[in-house]
């Protein structure tokens, strides 16, 4: 009886097995790290009907986030703003109203406009939960979360962009550890605020005013610690009594 | 074996090269993966619904009923404003007494240093673009673009008004000015209304 394998058959088995292995290595590879919203959602950067430019009004004219989303403070839904609120700058006579980019505003707005709808200007939502989860802004920016930690510098963005995952790990981290995500409510909308501009002084005596604590025993505590959003963000999280759920009811409900 | 390697090294540099890095920006809608109840049939804030005729999901009141946490529409004296941030026809919610211009604040209030805190951050919030931190009329629209001159808040003319115009200029707008009544709460438009009698007594000074 002769040999039915050839010699070279010996190895197959095993180059077939490297092979696949190698295989198995890079998809496993490729889900991790494209198999996230980390990959999936940031970098997203939709054309908007308008092309309206963040870091023009919020950063260059320094106004405030809440001049169009104005209902952030008070509702679990940031609103994008009506045509209206656009309409008292750029209406008639007023800011660069016959710009071609704002055609869709006055065919939302200018009953004497030619393309006049009266329908809204239909703005792409980039920054989305999936609709199983609750992100509740109102919780969020009351107790000193800032605009930027989930959305990123916008003041800067001429076109906005997913810049964070928003990802269930995302949430989980600050929930864990919010300290350094916390900031002085007055400085919520204040996109470049960092743990320098916030005056010692002043600070340790609203901590003070909120706790049991004295302003000398908080620095006592404090010493040699470096002044930190980690530092800031523990004082104020004793102060304001935050505990961040971490239950599954707390966002999936 | 060599082969298969091959092959596997220029598929992976081509699908590398092809997507991006992370980050990477794009413009087409996210890719999902499980999209299982990601998008749901339900009625969101600010998005359409196939369920009414006109698409929209943000109905407006229906006819003589009144919203919860929202005010009640003017009637015709609003004008083209449907939904009013206001509730019914007091002092308090038009700065009217019948058809003439209160005169002080609403008995409703509290003045306090809290009140007035936060009539300074609306007014730095929704009325410095502008009429300026101050509110002499010099607000950074001025400063970059040509429009017919702002108001300035803090002169005779607006000193000698009576409360509730302010409320009433502030509720409908004026001239240029638009109406800040889907914006500002009834009280946040009081509250913007004591800060610039602050401010113009700052002025005097």
């Amino acid at each position: 009886m002769g040999n039915i394998f050839p010699r070279w058959t010996n190895l197959l088995p095993f180059k077939i097995l490297a092979c696949l292995g190698v295989l198995g290595v890079c998809v496993i590879a490729v889900a991790w790290y494209s198999f996230t919203p980390k990959y999936t959602r940031v970098g997203y950067m939709p054309q908007q009907p308008i092309p309206f430019d963040h870091s023009l009004h919020a950063g260059q004219l320094g106004m405030d986030c809440r001049y169009c989303h104005t209902h952030v403070e008070n509702s679990p839904h940031s609103n994008i703003p009506a045509a209206q609120v656009c309409w008292n700058c750029h209406g008639p006579g007023k800011v660069k109203a016959d710009s071609p980019k704002l055609e869709p505003l006055r065919a939302a707005m200018d009953e004497n406009y030619e393309g006049y709808t009266g329908q809204p200007i239909e703005w792409v939502q980039i920054h989305k939960v999936p609709e199983y989860a609750h992100f509740n802004h109102m919780a969020h920016v009351n107790r000193g979360v800032s605009c930027v930690e989930c959305h990123g510098r916008v003041d800067e963005m001429p076109v906005v962009y997913h810049a964070k995952p928003l990802s269930m790990s995302f949430c989980l981290e600050c929930h864990r550890a919010p300290e350094d995500k916390l900031r002085p409510l007055d400085q919520i909308t204040n996109l470049a605020w960092k743990a320098d501009d916030l005056d010692p002084e002043a600070f340790y005596a609203y901590v003070a005013g909120k706790t049991e604590a004295s302003v000398d025993e908080l620095k006592k505590g404090d010493a040699g610690k470096p002044w930190s959003r980690e530092l800031i963000g523990s004082h104020l999280r004793q102060a304001w009594g935050i505990h961040p759920p971490q239950d599954c009811a707390a966002c999936h409900y | 074996m060599r082969w298969f390697f091959l092959i596997l090294a220029i598929a992976s540099i081509t699908l590398a090269l092809a997507l991006g890095p992370r980050g990477t920006k794009f413009s087409s809608p996210p890719f999902m993966l499980f999209p299982d109840m990601d998008n749901q049939y339900k009625l969101k804030a600010q998005k359409p619904s196939f369920f009414f005729a006109d698409g929209q999901g943000a109905r407006p009141p229906v006819e003589g009923t009144v919203p919860l946490g929202l005010g009640a529409p003017l009637g015709d004296e609003a004008g083209s404003s449907r939904l009013d941030y206001s509730r019914g026809d007091s002092y308090y919610s038009t700065g009217l007494f019948g058809d003439f211009y209160g005169k002080g604040f609403p008995e409703e209030l509290t003045m306090d240093e809290a009140f007035l805190e936060r009539g300074r951050e609306r007014y730095q919030i929704t009325c410095t673009p502008c009429h300026g931190t101050s509110g002499n009329g010099a607000g950074i629209v001025s400063k970059y673009w040509a429009m017919p001159p702002t108001a300035n808040l803090v002169d005779a003319r607006v000193k000698e008004m009576p409360e509730g115009q302010i409320f009433w200029t502030i509720t409908h707008g004026k001239g240029l000015m638009g109406p800040y009544n889907g914006v500002l709460p009834v009280e946040d438009r009081w509250a913007v209304t004591a800060y610039l009698r602050a401010l113009q007594a700052a002025a005097d000074n």
